[in-house]
């Protein structure tokens, strides 16, 4: 995914700017941040990309950082960091969800394999994502009356049983069902059953 | 047992015939006299303290039962003989003229005053013990009451301090050498990790170029990034040899651990008039822990906590918790109530090199901080709302759950 940003938080200013250098000979966008609020302070205009974090910093550390994006923008893929390869921090930044834990210094295909890797996931899930996102816009795009109608046919309902829950004609059912399949770009029933369940909500 | 031999029992006659003499006949007096010696008897058969009746010679008339007890000797084999026999050389030879002086000049330089002193048992083997003498006078008589406390519980259990204060000492210097290590660790591996990845990004660059030189260039700036990754594997194995060093990981009653370091680290305390509370979450009982480790940072925190407190005038509270967590996890907290932290000292608390102190290398937090973490804890500080700074640190519990193969 082309919008893909590495972000580099790490309080020594030297480490910062030779990530970023490092990375953008490997081609990939950077930005550094030099502590984990000021990143925190711009997540909201972080999408795609995935970050590499110290864990020992002054004020909010790696770990906590790592335990906040959780909270807040989960799915963002974290890699850890750190002068210190303590096992037990280790074990804790990987039972949070690190995609990886490097020891500094470190060779430089080891941390881009492991950014890789994080992009490809945060890639994956983006792309899950927006079609979640589409999903939902055409779930709202349908009228309250095929909403309804949709509602039956995800529980499983004939069309017979939807007219007569509706209190209306079979045959306007199968319009209706029409104007749903359409409207939600779904090919069949069970892609529609699909698509209504993937978003976990049919109203 | 104990039988009062016939001077001490003279001197209680005395007493006994002042007040009855005269109201009274022979006989009564004999009765007095009777009634005396018995209770004196039964005095020195029960009374729990170690108590010698000598006369103004320095020979033993009588002596308690818990006395016989502490020196070994029964009544009957030690009756008569010098006191001097209950002491070791040099106090020994020196008995007879203390005694001497006292009598004729009046000087007092253990009676009613009390002191440690050595004693010697019937075996030849010595112990501390606290003697107080009271003097007795009737008529030109002067007899001398001798109480002995043994102190040999007490001295071993100062003994026992002084044992876990230099095993801490021990450490705490073993474990700031580890500090110093790997705080050289950290500050190196940054600009090292900046010069590999200086390199090894131009390396990068260098393979988009063409030419003989750039592939010469490629070459030596990547040999030069893997001579940088050289001195970071040096500098972690030597880490890793001062830290792993001897800390091993064990079973540990929390309770014992704080009340351990408590002794140790506030000894002197109550001379400050610092008030010590201990509020102990029963579940917060078995941790796995280096102890040493542990009481050291228990005693770096307490004795931190006391400093803080010395310069306040506001009642000094010191207080001691435990709590045990959901996460397999308890909290300990030192909480005192001194002025507080300055916010710029707060922000660097656990970095080395940071103190408040006049003298002191600021090594201590951070030490602490290590160690809580090569635990599995965090250690931080927050400002106590009444006043004051609590400092925390987690620990993981033996209890349950426990992960095999990390340890």
């Amino acid at each position: 995914m082309p919008n893909q940003v590495v972000h580099v938080i790490d309080d020594d200013a030297d480490v910062r700017q030779s990530l970023a250098f490092l990375l953008s000979t490997a081609g990939l966008a950077v930005r550094v941040h030099d502590s984990a609020t000021s990143f925190l302070q711009v997540l909201p205009e972080v999408h795609d990309g995935c970050v590499v974090t110290d864990i020992r910093m002054p004020g909010m550390d790696g770990l906590q950082l790592q335990r906040r994006l959780a909270e807040l923008k989960p799915g963002l893929p974290v890699i850890v960091i750190t002068g210190h390869g303590d096992v037990a921090l280790a074990v804790d930044a990987m039972k949070a969800g690190a995609i990886d834990f490097i020891e500094k210094p470190f060779d430089d295909e080891t941390l881009l394999t492991a950014i890789r890797a994080a992009l490809a996931r945060d890639a994956r899930d983006s792309a899950r994502e927006a079609q979640l996102a589409a999903i939902r816009t055409r779930l709202q795009a349908l009228s309250e009356r095929e909403r309804e109608v949709l509602q039956g046919l995800v529980s499983g309902k004939a069309n017979k049983v939807i007219a007569y829950n509706l209190g209306i004609s079979a045959r306007t059912v199968e319009v209706y069902r029409a104007n749903v399949m359409t409207k939600m770009q779904a090919d069949s029933l069970s892609e529609l059953v699909r698509m209504v369940l993937s978003v976990g909500d049919a109203s | 047992m104990a039988r009062p031999s016939q001077p001490a029992a003279t001197a209680e006659l005395t007493a006994a015939s002042e007040a009855s003499v005269g109201s009274a006949g022979p006989s009564a007096i004999a009765q007095a006299l009777e009634a005396a010696e018995a209770r004196l008897r039964s005095i020195m058969q029960t009374v729990p303290d170690a108590m010698i009746i000598i006369d103004d010679k320095g020979c033993i008339e009588s002596l308690s039962a818990t006395a016989e007890r502490l020196f070994g000797y029964e009544q009957g084999e030690i009756a008569g003989r010098s006191i001097n026999v209950l002491m070791p050389t040099p106090y020994r030879e020196q008995h007879d003229a203390y005694m001497q002086r006292y009598l004729s000049t009046g000087e007092r330089r253990i009676i009613g005053i009390g002191r440690i002193v050595v004693g010697q048992r019937k075996d030849g083997s010595t112990f501390p013990m606290h003697l107080t003498v009271c003097e007795l006078r009737s008529g030109e008589r002067h007899h001398f009451t001798g109480f002995i406390r043994d102190l040999t519980d007490q001295q071993l259990t100062e003994s026992r301090l002084k044992e876990l204060q230099s095993e801490v000492t021990h450490m705490s210097r073993y474990t700031a050498l580890g500090e110093m290590a790997s705080t050289l660790a950290h500050e190196i591996n940054q600009p090292l990790t900046a010069i590999s990845n200086y390199l090894k990004g131009t390396q990068r660059l260098l393979q988009r170029m063409q030419g003989d030189d750039a592939a010469i260039l490629r070459d030596a700036v990547g040999k030069a990034a893997d001579q940088a990754l050289r001195a970071g594997h040096i500098i972690r194995r030597l880490r890793e040899f001062v830290s792993r060093g001897e800390s091993e990981r064990l079973i540990e009653s929390l309770p014992k651990l704080i009340e351990d370091a408590s002794t140790l680290a506030l000894v002197g305390a109550r001379e400050n008039a610092v008030a010590v509370a201990f509020r102990l979450d029963p579940q917060a009982n078995l941790v796995l822990a280096d102890r040493i480790q542990i009481q050291q940072v228990l005693v770096n925190l307490i004795r931190n906590a006391i400093e803080a407190m010395i310069e306040v005038e506001t009642p000094r509270r010191l207080e001691i918790a435990t709590v045990a967590g959901s996460d397999g996890l308890v909290e300990v907290t030192v909480a005192d109530s001194g002025a507080g932290l300055a916010q710029e000292v707060a922000r660097n608390l656990f970095q080395p090199f940071t103190t408040t102190k006049r003298k002191g290398m600021g090594l201590g937090l951070s030490i602490c901080r290590t160690i809580v973490e090569a635990h599995g804890g965090r250690i931080w500080a927050d400002a106590r709302p009444a006043g004051g700074t609590v400092f925390h640190f987690t620990l993981r519990t033996a209890a349950e759950g426990e992960e095999a193969g990390d340890a």
